[in-house]
């Protein structure tokens, strides 16, 4: 595997086979980014990747966003909503996932079914009573309901991913650990978090990214366009029965990758097998 | 303090935060959306109860209810898109996994050239996007004409035989969530295991069904369930692809979008809860079949 | 343990921060704050914040807060969700399914004549917002059903353009004339039967035959099961005639805006439009748009103008007369007539005209409305539960054109879908 040499010729038909491979896959992306140069009345009747004509007048229309308000802001809620909800996540989901992975206790199996349970059930038709609460809560029109969920653990998808990492485990380190005296809790932040590295920070990123992308919570508890989100953004580009601007909705559509592009550029060199399991014999 | 209490109370305090959510949050909506189930909800009026008709006329209906084909229909596209999607796309985030953790000077970039697609997420450029590649005279078109020779090509997205394959090949096309969960889980294989193997003349391919299946297999256990969790909900690369109608003839009519439309556009909140259920349900059984036959198959770390 | 309660404490910290900062503004200057839900983009939003800015400063104490979605599909979700949560928002505008909120929806008669002057506004834009008797919805302008061609495309063709009005004999010569000069994989006219919003279309013909879709006074419908199987056949006849594009193409676009619009995408020369998209449509290509009338007009006047939205009021606002006055301003204030133009349809308000809002409107509109005008007459009742019937009368429409179905049971099931819409 990787730690075997490979030979040169053989690296070199590794960099071909992937990068072949990744431009088919990213053939609508660069149509895409080629659209979003292109004048918005030729769009539709340019089929090429390279516009004909290349004009930067999308990228200046959609910024200007809906006019009284512009797009610079959906990107600051945007990121304000993201970055919170993505730390408390980590937080608590671990919290969570490691009680179920690592302590016993009366019930757990229960807890544990119960917490896959709440991942099947179709959020819309929760919509109503979800929206019914938050409003008793006097949270609408705020970023709460969308972050303070977070707060309390409640995307299962990441207690049980965690779970299944910590599980993964050897037992022995934190049994060794435990003789040395250390608390439950120690346990947990001095071995389970440096050794889960890679899934929290999947954690962090899934959760960065599918907040990004939340766009049906948003529309439901942002009324006001100052609080609008980037997904909000985009829709208000489209408009069934006047003037669509598909030209500003695919360049900001390009720039909303942006954010998330370097998020995930940045974080993938933790996808490396760093202190994770050296040293620690099975 | 007894141990046994002190851990329970240890393990509860880990467990508060998830606890008060479940309970706060959580909870009643599901329980009202249970309540829902029974009954007809226009969201203009309130509900009013009616027993199971919205089950019975589900499940084919009686004398006197009349059936519901559009719901049996999305059930069956619902099924075969689950069964076709979910094992290609682990598969191929899989092996994509593999490749992407090899020790390269530009991997950090293949990597994330290889995400961007996911992070399209649920983009309204899709639609468009998927209609450039897969309509008759999309690029799928061009190239079978125009490398292959082929003619007599069909309008792939807007064909019922074809249409819901489109929406399968967007599915693994988006592989980037499990091939990041898959190489986040090949860190945490030891080094060991492979340097003692090669020493022992091991080849590759038996390496990779003696160390990396063995120690990946929680991980491969977790995309499997969620990608199945996830699929059976499959909606927004439907809603948008389709422009929202399920269409052409409801070949990509999902089991959510069904219900997305029966509730929010038909106004029978009542009946796309029951729907919900209904498919909880489902999604509920298969889980636990999986977990069941997991047991032989998924080894956790030593000891347990 | 200790250290574990420490860190649960700081995050409940964290949380009360987070309400201090994020937790709804209440700004409590005493004025009566309007809300406002509309879709829109763009434009809309621009020049309706326009006439809101405006409207504040001659109203101090009255505060209008936008709630704008980019589609009426978001836009109604979050106003169902807003009205089951008990907290609609006092202005709603609506559609065509302003009949499927009647119930909902507050009864501005008592406002007609002093807060709203009804007496400026068109008869026939009132009679339309009315309801079971009563005043539901106030226009915000007028559009008409037409055919959009391709004058460009025609024109490279070397074909004859289309005169405004045909019969549809006449009309089916014209695309077997088009037929002929067209490009291959170019068809003379959209498959009217395999769009989503079907219902107009299907709507005009059966008005054309004497056959209309729905009398709300008796809750009936004179449509057959033979009078739909025969506009099924029209389109058979059509599609086996090559004029319109086979069904897996056809289906490709969803026809619902200018991206998914096979008009726009080259693949036909005539497709049908409301008048009030057409500019929407323009601005998606370079080739030059017209309008013609639907085939028949003349003879039957079975056009009509139609609202092409409604201003509608929650029966629960708490201010209901201040929205109603707001309502007024946006409708007849010649001001705010010269702010909004004719973005949401042709004005039906003499005074809103007057202040020359009208002559802003798209000049081929215009024309085509001098024409057609005299070949409408008053709009059919709609029928209830508007978007199942759409959307199930597009199901039917395929079942046909894929050859699932022939068009007698197409027929059937339509008629039996238009009285499953009425019973329910």
């Amino acid at each position: 595997m990787s730690i075997q040499k490979s030979t040169t010729l053989n690296r070199l038909l590794t960099n071909i086979f992937i990068i072949v491979l990744g431009v088919s896959m990213l053939y609508p992306i660069l149509w895409l980014i080629g659209a979003s140069f292109k004048p918005s009345n030729m769009i539709f009747t340019d089929p090429g990747i390279w516009p004909e004509t290349c004009t930067l007048e999308n990228y200046g229309k959609g910024w200007q966003g809906i006019g009284i308000v512009g797009f610079d802001r959906f990107f600051l809620n945007s990121f304000t909503i993201c970055i919170l909800s993505s730390m408390a996540n980590v937080m608590f989901c671990s919290l969570t996932a490691y009680a179920f992975a690592r302590l016993n206790f009366a019930g757990k199996k229960f807890w544990f079914a119960v917490m896959l349970v709440t991942l099947m059930l179709p959020a819309h038709v929760t919509t109503i009573p979800r929206y019914i609460m938050f409003r008793t809560f006097g949270w609408i029109n705020s970023f709460l309901p969308i972050i303070v969920p977070k707060f309390f653990a409640t995307d299962a998808f990441f207690i049980f991913l965690l779970v299944q990492f910590i599980r993964g485990l050897p037992r022995d380190i934190d049994e060794s650990a435990t003789i040395d005296g250390c608390s439950k809790f120690g346990i947990y932040t001095r071995i389970i978090l440096p050794l889960t590295v890679p899934a929290l920070i999947t954690t962090v990123l899934f959760s960065f990214l599918w907040t990004w992308d939340d766009f049906f919570n948003q529309l439901l508890y942002l009324t006001s366009p100052d609080k609008y989100t980037v997904p909000m953004g985009l829709r208000l580009f489209l408009d069934a029965s006047g003037v669509s601007s598909w030209g500003p909705m695919f360049a900001m559509s390009v720039l909303s990758l942006v954010p998330a592009f370097i998020l995930f550029f940045s974080l993938q060199k933790y996808f490396v097998r760093g202190i994770a399991t050296t040293g620690i014999k099975g | 303090m007894n141990k046994t209490i002190r851990e329970n109370l240890t393990s509860y305090a880990f467990l508060a935060p998830w606890l008060i959510g479940f309970f706060a949050l959580t909870l009643y909506p599901m329980i009202y959306s249970l309540f829902l189930s029974f009954t007809q909800y226009s969201l203009r009026q309130p509900p009013q109860w009616i027993g199971l008709r919205n089950f019975i006329t589900m499940f084919g209906g009686n004398d006197q209810i009349r059936g519901d084909e559009r719901f049996l229909n999305s059930v069956s596209v619902t099924f075969k898109f689950v069964f076709v999607s979910v094992p290609l796309k682990l598969v191929f985030a899989l092996l994509v996994a593999m490749l992407m953790n090899k020790k390269l000077r530009l991997i950090p970039l293949y990597r994330a050239l290889y995400y961007i697609p996911t992070l399209l997420g649920g983009s309204v450029a899709i639609a468009v996007l998927w209609r450039r590649i897969f309509a008759s005279d999309g690029l799928l078109n061009l190239i079978l004409g125009g490398v292959f020779g082929l003619t007599d090509l069909p309008a792939w997205i807007s064909n019922p035989k074809y249409a819901l394959g489109t929406l399968i090949v967007l599915a693994v096309w988006q592989f980037g969530s499990p091939m990041i969960i898959f190489l986040a889980g090949l860190q945490q294989i030891p080094t060991e295991y492979y340097e003692a193997s090669s020493v022992d003349g091991a080849g590759k391919l038996r390496q990779f069904f003696v160390i990396t299946l063995p120690g990946l297999s929680p991980i491969i256990f977790f995309n499997f369930v969620m990608q199945m969790v996830t699929a059976f909900q499959s909606f927004t690369q439907a809603f948008i692809v389709s422009g929202g109608s399920g269409g052409p003839l409801d070949s990509t009519m999902f089991y959510s979008l069904y219900l997305y439309i029966k509730g929010f556009g038909f106004s029978e909140m009542g009946y796309a809860a029951a729907m919900a259920w209904v498919l909880l349900i489902i999604i509920a059984l298969l889980t636990a079949g999986a977990f069941k036959i997991s047991g032989n198959l998924v080894t956790y770390g030593s000891g347990e | 343990m200790k250290k574990l309660l420490f860190v649960l404490l700081l995050s409940l910290a964290t949380l009360g921060m987070l309400f201090a900062t994020g937790s709804q503004e209440t700004v409590d200057d005493g004025s009566v704050v309007i809300r406002w839900a509309y879709w829109g983009s763009g434009e809309r939003v621009t020049i309706s914040q326009e006439a809101i800015d405006l409207y504040e400063s001659r109203n101090p104490g009255v505060r209008v807060n936008p709630e704008v979605s980019g589609g009426a599909g978001d836009h109604f979700v979050k106003v169902d969700t807003q009205l089951a949560g008990g907290n609609g928002p006092d202005i709603i505008q609506m559609g065509g399914n302003i009949y499927d909120y009647a119930d909902v929806l507050l009864p501005l008669d008592q406002y007609a004549g002093s807060a709203i002057n009804v007496d400026v506004i068109d008869p026939s834009a009132v009679a339309s917002g009315t309801i079971s008797g009563q005043l539901k919805g106030v226009s915000t302008g007028v559009t008409m059903p037409s055919l959009v061609y391709n004058k460009t495309m025609i024109e490279r063709a070397g074909a004859p353009l289309p005169p405004k009005s045909m019969t549809y004999a006449e009309f089916k010569d014209y695309l077997v004339m088009l037929k002929g000069k067209l490009p291959a994989g170019v068809f003379p006219m959209q498959d009217i039967g395999v769009m989503s919003s079907s219902s107009t279309p299907f709507g005009y013909w059966t008005r054309y035959n004497g056959t209309p879709l729905y009398d709300a006074a008796s809750n009936s419908t004179s449509v057959t099961a033979a009078a739909a199987k025969k506009y099924l056949d029209l389109f058979m006849d059509y599609r086996e005639s090559g004029l319109v594009p086979p069904p897996d193409i056809a289906s490709g676009y969803a026809e619902s805006n200018a991206d998914t619009s096979s008009l726009i995408a080259g693949k036909v020369a005539i497709a049908y439009l409301f008048t009030n998209q057409l500019s929407g449509y323009q601005a998606a290509t370079t080739d030059e748009l017209d309008l013609i009338e639907f085939p028949g007009a003349a003879e039957t006047m079975a056009l009509w103008q139609a609202p092409s939205q409604f201003y509608t009021v929650n029966k629960d606002s708490k201010h209901p007369e201040e929205t109603a006055k707001f309502i007024d301003f946006l409708v007849n204030d010649p001001d705010a007539a010269l702010i909004l133009g004719s973005n949401r349809g042709a004005s039906a308000s003499s005074t809103a005209r007057a202040a020359g809002a009208a002559s802003e409107a798209d000049q081929l509109v215009l024309d085509y409305m001098e024409v057609a005008g005299p070949h409408s007459s008053l709009e059919t009742d709609h029928v209830p539960n508007d978007t199942e019937f759409n959307s199930t009368l597009f199901l039917i429409y395929q079942r046909v054109a894929f050859g699932q179905i022939d068009t007698a049971a197409g027929g059937e099931q339509i008629h039996d879908l238009i009285m499953r819409m009425i019973e329910k």
